[in-house]
């Protein structure tokens, strides 16, 4: 039989944590490095970064003095890749052979950078690019737009690659000053999966070039204004698209913010899942298609619910929402037998994750910054109670909690 | 265990133990007709939308989240010039789960149920399944005006198999023929499917072969599998009159973005090495961020965020996708043009090849750490066992490769298909 996954792991003097996976009769060695940095982390003391400034540094990084860290990797055998989201940055590698190799050249890539006012400029139109080209994807467009009245002016309703404007003002200093505040190792950490010799990991690690740490890592949360009163706007599209914000205000982190982003998931799954009465009765109403879907996001201090979908009546869509994702509504249908059931498909979607190397390593990497060990997740899900989660439905699902964005068809 | 149930009906169980699942997936065979495409793509979404036992949307995924989250997916898609409408169930494990005896029987009966039980009211679908999922597919076809990229491929491959009726139709099916599709026509497709098309049943995962082979005896694939099928002829498609005279279209539309899409045939290329030179070229063009479209395009010239190529063995085209400013199309069109003669005059280096070498090997063994990898090298195995490569074909293929061989695919590439999505 396959053998349960178990993880070997160590935090550096520097703060810096390793983990190694051992994944029985998988080929490759996956490694990922992920900072505790991403979009919204544009507020410092001496004022606002521009948007894009986590993900202009992660294009960046691969940049070195005379030579691409792609080419280093692929030299090595490596496929190369680097991901920002709105509060973490992570770089990949995916290789057959030569993972010692391949892991020097991931801390080469996170641990010099080589920003230049020539390459800056030039990486520039290559960004401005992604950005047109999510700009053409009305389901991109939209979440940009609920994120806006869940949380007014905050960087969290920007795009995460910022705007061709903000770009201009992304420059060879800020992007120094940014990396060396936020690329630290105590801010930082590393997960390889496959098969590779732990102490090695930890050597190479361990004498690799970390920058010194002068200051303790401050983390400040931004504070949010009051949730918008929604919107809509038209666009060039075939389908009006609706989403519904749910915004959770919390001060919880770390353990407590991990379990609740599952507690808040089996309530989504049980009052608009595919298995629950209000799906069969908004598509009876045809207010929903086979597009509509929720996601809970729980990062750092942010801690909301976006639920959307193409729709032909935005105004029903939400009204319906607004009067079925309730307390008392969900206490009328989780009976035990249901509860058990979405148990079930929460303990199932784990063990689909742990086919991937990929999904195993980054959910890793990212749940060190909530002092969540992955592998325990499994205890995490069977500790949850119906009563645990009945509570955080009374205490969170109020009108003033919601809000709304529609997109429009144009009439032409 | 290979296993040939009926005439054209075979079963194939491959009990790896790496994995955490187990996939058991049936795919349903036949010619591609365009007078099929958009009945057999509406037939898989009300045949997942509920069965006579679980009547309901709700019944069956209650069902599925009760054996642990299995995923249920029936889909249609091209498979060389077969329509596959295939259905398949992924689950845990047993070995993992506390109290999952009945896993492997009870997913069986799940994907029996919905293959061979379908939810009917008399001789119609019910009602209710057949009305959502006719408006859901017509509001997927309405929505992909939404999606540019697709906008972009689709328009290419209409260019293409302009002369191929059948493929005009993409597999998802069009408007038109979904407005005309009623109820009681699709009921016929369905029986059509279950008596007529070819079968291949794959099972991947910690299975005991033959507690596994006797479940199925015992269950309904067993009784309704038992009959003969139709053999599978193979057909290629032939671009002789577009390597005359290539199909260019342009569209125009309110983007921010800009789409090229452009396609060429490899006509021409020795059958000694058309197999991994082409393969091999197509990576040192655009097939990764090392290839001279990325560098060149991307990377010096800032035109693009996305732009790459890819080679399709079957068919043997090559495809050229980019993303970029409508001022840029022609500046982006030359530089591609460059990156051929490039190639084709043989001025890639000797580590170039090196590293595609490297990059198919990679991607060939990192492959087989998925469970869908084995599902497509049995159907391959079946239906068209001269595509697969075993490991020391492959290797001394790939050993034996020659720069002239790689310059050689490039001299014989012929544009045949041009397709503009400007946004203005």
């Amino acid at each position: 039989m396959t053998e349960k996954l178990v993880k070997q792991t160590k935090t550096l003097g520097n703060g810096f944590q390793i983990s190694v996976v051992p994944m029985t009769g998988f080929n490759q060695v996956y490694g990922v490095a992920m900072a505790n940095f991403g979009s919204v982390d544009t507020r410092t003391e001496k004022g606002l970064l521009p948007s894009g400034i986590a993900h202009f540094i992660e294009h960046k990084l691969f940049a070195k003095p005379g030579y691409d860290v792609s080419e280093k990797f692929a030299k090595y055998g490596a496929n190369s890749n680097a991901y920002t989201s709105y509060t973490k940055t992570a770089y990949l590698f995916q290789t057959l052979e030569n993972p010692y190799d391949n892991l020097k050249v991931l801390l080469d890539l996170i641990q010099n950078p080589y920003f230049t006012e020539e390459n800056v400029a030039s990486e520039r139109g290559i960004i401005d690019q992604e950005i047109q080209m999510y700009l053409d994807m009305p389901e991109w467009v939209l979440e940009q737009r609920i994120l806006g009245q869940l949380y007014p002016n905050d960087p969290i309703a920007e795009d995460i690659a910022g705007s061709s404007k903000s770009l201009q003002q992304i420059n060879r200093d800020n992007l120094l000053t940014t990396y060396q505040q936020n690329y630290r190792p105590d801010n930082m950490d590393l997960v390889v999966v496959g098969d590779v010799d732990f102490e090695k990991i930890e050597n190479i690690v361990g004498n690799s070039d970390f920058h010194p740490i002068a200051t303790p890592l401050k983390k400040a949360f931004n504070q949010f204004q009051p949730i918008g009163q929604g919107g809509q706007e038209s666009m060039d599209i075939s389908q009006a698209r609706s989403a519904f914000g749910i915004r959770i205000d919390t001060k919880m982190t770390g353990y407590d913010l991990v379990k609740k982003q599952f507690e808040l998931n089996m309530i989504m799954e049980t009052l608009i899942g595919e298995s629950s009465t209000n799906y069969q009765e908004m598509s009876r109403l045809n207010l929903i298609d086979d597009s509509f879907s929720y996601n809970v996001v729980a990062e750092n201090n942010y801690c909301f619910i976006i639920i959307s979908g193409s729709t032909n009546n935005p105004e029903k869509f939400q009204e319906y929402l607004l009067n079925h994702l309730s307390y008392k509504t969900l206490k009328e249908v989780l009976s035990d037998a249901k509860f058990e059931r979405i148990k079930r498909d929460a303990i199932g979607s784990y063990l689909f994750a742990q086919n991937s190397p990929e999904a195993i390593a980054n959910q890793m990497a990212e749940l060190y910054f909530y002092d969540v060990d992955y592998l325990q997740l499994i205890h995490m899900i069977d500790s949850i109670k119906k009563d645990d989660v009945l509570e955080i439905s009374e205490k969170f699902l109020k009108d003033n909690n919601c809000t709304y964005y529609n997109l429009l068809p144009n009439r032409k | 265990m290979r296993k040939t149930l009926a005439k054209n009906i075979f079963l194939n169980i491959n009990p790896i133990k790496k994995f955490r699942t187990i996939k058991i997936q049936v795919d349903f065979l036949r010619p591609l007709h365009k007078e099929e495409t958009t009945s057999r793509r509406l037939l898989a979404n009300v045949m997942s939308n509920s069965t006579k036992d679980y009547p309901s949307f709700q019944a069956i995924n209650d069902r599925e989240m009760e054996l642990y989250g299995s995923e249920i997916n029936v889909f249609t898609r091209n498979l060389l010039n077969f329509n596959d409408l295939a259905f398949s169930v992924e689950f845990a494990d047993p070995s993992f789960l506390i109290d999952g005896q009945t896993q492997v029987k009870d997913n069986l009966d799940l994907l029996g149920e919905i293959i061979f039980k379908p939810n009917l009211e008399g001789k119609r679908f019910d009602e209710t399944a057949f009305e959502t999922e006719k408006r859901n597919l017509m509001s997927n076809l309405v929505s992909i005006q939404d999606n540019q990229d697709l906008v972009s491929s689709l328009g290419l491959a209409k260019l293409i198999y302009q002369n191929n009726p059948d493929r005009q139709v993409p597999i998802f099916g069009n408007i038109e023929q979904l407005n005309d599709l009623t109820n009681e026509k699709l009921l016929a497709v369905y029986q059509d499917v279950i008596k007529n098309d070819s079968i291949v049943i794959n099972v991947v995962g910690n299975v005991n072969e033959e507690e596994f082979l006797q479940a199925l005896q015992a269950s309904d694939f067993y009784q309704e599998m038992s009959n003969d099928r139709t053999d599978l002829q193979i057909k290629f498609d032939r671009f002789e009159e577009l390597i005359k005279k290539p199909a260019i279209q342009i569209d125009h539309k309110h983007l921010n973005q800009s789409r090229i899409a452009l396609a060429y045939a490899t006509e021409g290329v020795s059958k000694k090495f058309n197999r991994l030179a082409p393969q091999i070229m197509n990576l040192i063009l655009g097939g990764d961020d090392q290839s001279q479209l990325f560098q060149q395009v991307r990377e010096k010239n800032s035109l693009a965020y996305s732009v790459s190529s890819t080679y399709q063995p079957l068919s043997h085209l090559m495809m050229i996708q980019a993303g970029l400013d409508s001022d840029s199309v022609n500046k982006a069109m030359d530089l591609i043009d460059q990156q051929i003669d490039f190639i084709k005059q043989g001025k890639f280096t000797d580590e170039q090849v090196k590293h595609a070498q490297k990059v198919m090997l990679t991607r060939r063994k990192i492959a087989t750490d998925s469970i869908q990898y084995y599902i497509m090298q049995s159907i391959w195995q079946t239906v068209y066992p001269k595509t697969l490569l075993n490991d020391e074909q492959f290797q001394a293929e790939l050993e034996n490769m020659d720069r002239t061989h790689i310059a050689s695919v490039a001299q014989n590439l012929h544009a045949i298909a041009q397709y503009q999505l400007i946004g203005d």
